[in-house]
């Protein structure tokens, strides 16, 4: 790797004499602690996106990622990373955060930094108003959680109970739950939080079977949580009662699927990116993430919304041509559209956030004994149905 | 009636694979008087390893039962040689400091070794299926995990009262210079029982694997339930160890099930109500 | 190495006179220290002032653990308690003037010292560490359960503190979150050394020492602890208003159990009961925290594990504490 960039620097130099600057793209997530997997996956779709595009060079700029840890939400600490990423290191780019408080406590330098901030996972809808300098390219609880509420329609539920972890996203998935399915002229029958703590989920199934209801809607965040859920779900005897599990896709992410096994096989949910996708750019991706991330059994979403993430860095580059202008920056790649492994998706010229297919999915089992979540229906550009909710 | 049987039963099963994974816990905190905040790197090394012996090596379920175990205490004994013996009657602070460090030390460990995803062992087949109880099904795992806490405190028991191990045990922990006076190899002993308290950590850490799935912060994640169930047991009692798991594991169940909401509000102000009243736990002994 | 000969007098026989003198001197080298750390890092004051808050937590801690000998895992929930207090005066009440605002952050930090401290004074040794490990635990969930008021898990953001003075803006640099951090630093350790020299003071290490010898004496045990936990609430408060005021914004991580253990953690690692532990292993921890997270993101905590490991082998009192200790005898060896 070291050697071909060498040797393009070296091509590259003797073709023409230009003076190269190096510009500098500050990275912040959790790449040690319970959530070091998604910071990997942030990692791997970076170093993907640089391997696939020019091997680090923009015309005659070299590009450099400083990457910061922040091992668990910790805005206090997420902000004083990013100060010292900007004024240190004098990033001209500030990328990453894979939680909502993190990107917020960010939010009120881009303007006085004169930085832009992409955002490549955070996925609550009121980040994006809190300052004109933020796109985003990963989506919101909202925009992959609604159309679940359409799908149990179609499918002929009319009462789900939901079930969410208590805070942030999970009530952000409750309420987009329930705000669509009852447009959608259903009934949540039950609304229950739950802490995020929870190990053992057998009163919860109780509860569920309890009500009623046809269909179970959980959000909890993707992680060893997941596992005791999904069991419980079985060995509760729901899923023999017919009572389907509806959930966004953060639940049945791939990096979870081999350790879910069996009993998450039937699984719906709805999400923006499956590993799986069937299309050329998506694999040119996975062979070039699996490469970047050494485990490709570890490959999860954060790492397509980071490399769509460098997609748009790399657009706002060209257009500033390597000069630091925050403003003509984010203004440049406003309505930009492409073809990202997830599909096609645009920049939303007023929101600024991503505009994409949301899949449906059904988590299924290959010959080989490894499971998938299989796309078996498509919502085309899904805008995120939060921001109207914020305001 | 039938939910209330249903709980019960939930939070039998609860309460018994804390009581697997925390008596270990009990014994080094109650009887080697060491606040060792490690103890959930241990079951996490079994649990690692169970892991590896079945998906891996295609060992039967048994047998990486008894690898984990082995395994464990192997890894362990160099670690109790060279960082536990410096701090056994050290100031309760130094001992956090210390094992802080080396759960530290394992989790970043296991992150590299084992990588960040969730890692399972697969269970045998006839552990896999729910059972019908008549009203209601529970997982087969769960049945054996109850009976695991069973025989674990059976076992532990009488080895404990009963065996002449247990003697010199009680006596090196009551008064270990008088104890070495009259013959007891207290530093064997200490070793004897450090590594019985880290084979029941691996032990617990496979058998619970179900519901405290095997990753490499499990080190750090589960380790406030553990203390919270050795307190509120009394540190090195057995029965109050037992007692204490039935206990919190009803209110936990019962709380999640009543109020959800509500869930961890429940559990902790239980928490504080029976630690204030029982200062040294439910069976502690009074020094 | 004057500064080195100077500490360790400053634990052994407080005198009248020479321990101001001697406080003076500290409060010199931790000035000096200050302007160093504005010259030296110029571009991380962010980081800097973030060490300062934490800090005041660990100094805040030492009062309780160090001269009180109550062993807890739960003391974010004083610095938390500042934080959001300080934080939802910005944001819910429009109070942002930065020196209000650290008020109302000691008070709040006082009160919730105070119940944490009724609560958790009722256990000892394991019992009190459980006490405030489900103390710490409560205050997490009522924060996260209180959304409207404190932003759940979203965070407290929106918080724009005035000008201090309405001079001195908060900048992007950090210049003024810094020096005010220093100032409140330099007050509150001033204000700390003079505290724990007070027949206050020494009342509550006699009650480490031996609590049943005290209440024979005829002094209330828990009443003069609940009192320190007060100040100690206070202390931690300021911290935490400081977090709010200098990174605008307040999160559940400032009231949670990791940041508590992380405290206790750099307190014994600099060592217990004599303040100056607290800043040296504050500095160690964060330092060696910042630099080895940067230098590999991706594996550092084994790497702080064993600093931890190697401190309790070669330094078992803390890194000060065993200084102090050892280095009479090295001195009277070179001599």
């Amino acid at each position: 790797m070291k050697k071909i960039i060498i040797s393009m620097v070296a091509a590259i130099t003797m073709c023409s004499a230009a003076t190269a600057d190096t510009i500098k793209i500050g990275v912040v997530g959790p790449f040690s602690g319970p959530f070091a997997l998604q910071g990997k996956n942030f990692k791997a779709g970076i170093d993907a996106y640089i391997a696939t595009h020019g091997a680090g060079k923009i015309g005659d700029n070299d590009i450099e990622i400083v990457y910061r840890d922040v091992p668990q939400a910790d805005p206090a600490q997420s902000k004083a990373l990013a100060q010292e990423l900007v004024v240190k290191e004098g990033v001209q780019y500030l990328a990453g955060f894979y939680f909502t408080p993190d990107a917020m406590a960010v939010t009120p330098l881009l303007e006085q930094a004169n930085v832009p901030l992409v955002v490549m996972n955070a996925a609550t809808s009121a980040i994006i108003t809190k300052s004109p300098l933020i796109i985003r390219t990963s989506f919101t609880t909202w925009q992959t959680s609604a159309p679940m509420a359409k799908v149990a329609k179609e499918r002929g539920i009319s009462k789900v109970i939901t079930v969410v972890s208590d805070y942030g996203p999970g009530v952000d998935a409750e309420n987009a739950f329930k705000t669509t399915f009852g447009a959608e002229g259903g009934t949540v029958v039950e609304s229950i939080r739950m802490p995020l703590a929870t190990n053992d989920f057998s009163p919860i199934m109780q509860r569920v079977k309890d009500s009623g209801a046809e269909a179970v809607f959980a959000f909890l965040p993707s992680g060893p949580t997941t596992l005791g859920f999904v069991k419980a779900y079985n060995e509760n005897g729901l899923k023999q009662a017919g009572v389907q599990f509806l959930a966004p896709g953060d639940l049945t992410q791939e990096s979870d699927l081999p350790a879910l096994g069996d009993p998450a096989v039937g699984i719906l949910t709805t999400f923006h990116y499956a590993v799986s996708h069937d299309s050329a750019e998506n694999k040119a991706f996975v062979q070039a993430a699996s490469k970047a991330i050494g485990n490709p059994a570890e490959l999860s979403f954060p790492s397509v919304g980071a490399y769509d993430g460098m997609h748009v860095i790399y657009k706002m580059i060209e257009a500033t041509g390597g000069t630091q202008d925050a403003q003509k920056a984010v203004d440049a790649v406003k309505g930009l559209a492409w073809e990202s492994p997830r599909g096609p998706v645009q920049i939303d010229a007023q929101t600024r956030h991503i505009t994409q297919n949301i899949y449906l999915r059904e988590v299924a089992k290959h010959e080989d004994g490894t499971f998938y979540n299989k796309e078996i229906k498509t919502f085309e550009k899904q805008g995120d149905p939060g921001l109207a909710a914020v305001k | 009636m039938q939910t209330v049987f249903s709980i019960a039963i939930d939070a039998l099963a609860y309460g018994m694979v804390l009581f697997v994974i925390s008596i270990g816990l009990s014994v080094t905190m109650g009887l080697m008087r060491v606040v060792n905040l490690a103890h959930g790197a241990f079951a996490m090394i079994g649990g690692y390893i169970a892991s590896y012996a079945v998906r891996d090596l295609g060992l039967a379920y048994g047998f990486a039962v008894l690898l984990a175990v082995f395994a464990t205490i192997i890894i362990a004994i160099p670690v109790e040689r060279l960082l536990y013996r410096r701090i056994y009657g050290a100031p309760e602070l130094t001992q956090v400091l210390m094992t802080i460090g080396i759960t530290f030390c394992v989790i970043g460990i296991a992150n590299y070794v084992f990588g960040p995803t969730l890692k399972t062992i697969p269970l045998p087949e006839h552990l896999r299926g729910p059972i019908d109880l008549g009203f209601r099904s529970i997982a087969a795992h769960k049945l054996f995990a109850i009976g695991c806490g069973a025989a674990v405190a059976l076992g532990l028991w009488y080895l404990i009262e009963r065996t002449s191990f247990g003697v010199k045990l009680r006596a090196s922990v009551d008064n270990a210079s008088m104890a070495a006076a009259l013959g007891v190899r207290t530093q064997v002993v200490y070793a004897a029982s450090f590594a019985i308290a880290v084979g029941l950590a691996a032990f617990g850490g496979v058998v619970g694997a179900e519901l405290l799935p095997i990753e490499p912060y499990y080190a750090l994640r589960y380790m406030v339930t553990f203390l919270v169930v050795v307190s509120v047991g009394g540190a090195g009692s057995i029965p109050g160890a037992l007692l204490a798991c039935l206990l919190l594991g009803g209110i936990d169940t019962t709380g999640r099930y009543l109020m959800p909401e509500y869930g961890e509000f429940f559990f902790y102000l239980a928490v504080i109500v029976i630690v204030s009243f029982f200062p040294r736990g439910l069976l502690g002994k009074a020094n | 190495m004057t500064a080195v000969n100077e500490i360790p007098l400053a634990t052994s026989a407080p005198t009248g006179h020479g321990h101001l003198k001697r406080d003076l001197i500290g409060l010199a080298i931790i000035s000096l220290f200050a302007v160093l750390g504005y010259l030296v890092f110029p571009n991380n004051l962010a980081l800097l002032t973030r060490i300062i808050a934490i800090l005041l937590l660990v100094l805040s801690l030492d009062l309780v653990t160090g001269y009180c000998g109550v062993a807890t895992l739960g003391h974010a929930a004083l610095f938390g308690s500042g934080a959001y207090a300080a934080g939802i005066a910005a944001v819910h009440f429009g109070i942002t003037e930065p020196i209000t605002m650290v008020v109302i952050g000691a008070a709040a930090g006082a009160v919730a010292g105070l119940l944490s401290g009724a609560i958790i004074l009722r256990g000892h040794g394991l019992s009190q560490l459980v006490l405030s490990i489900a103390i710490i635990h409560l205050f997490h969930e009522a924060a996260n359960k209180a959304s409207t008021y404190t932003g759940g898990s979203d965070g407290l953001s929106g918080i724009a503190p005035d000008a201090v003075f309405g001079l001195f803006q908060f900048d992007l640099w950090g210049r003024t979150a810094y020096i005010f951090g220093i100032v409140l630093l330099l007050v509150v350790f001033m204000l700390l050394r003079q505290l724990v020299q007070s027949p206050f003071g020494m009342l509550c290490r006699g009650i480490k020492e031996d609590p049943v010898r005290i209440s024979a004496m005829g002094a209330s045990v828990r009443g003069t602890l609940l009192k320190m936990y007060t100040i100690s609430g206070a202390v931690a408060g300021v911290g935490g208003a400081l977090t709010a005021i200098s990174t605008q914004v307040v999160g559940l991580d400032s009231l949670s159990f990791t940041m508590s253990a992380e405290a206790l953690v750099m307190l014994v690692l600099g060592g217990t009961g004599s303040l100056y532990g607290a800043f040296i292993g504050t500095f160690v921890f964060m330092f060696f925290e910042d630099f080895v997270s940067a230098a590999n993101p991706f594996h550092w905590l084994t790497l702080v594990g064993a600093l931890l490991i190697a401190v309790v082998l070669c330094a078992p009192r803390g890194i000060y504490g065993t200084v102090v200790e050892r280095l009479p005898s090295l001195w009277r060896r070179r001599s």
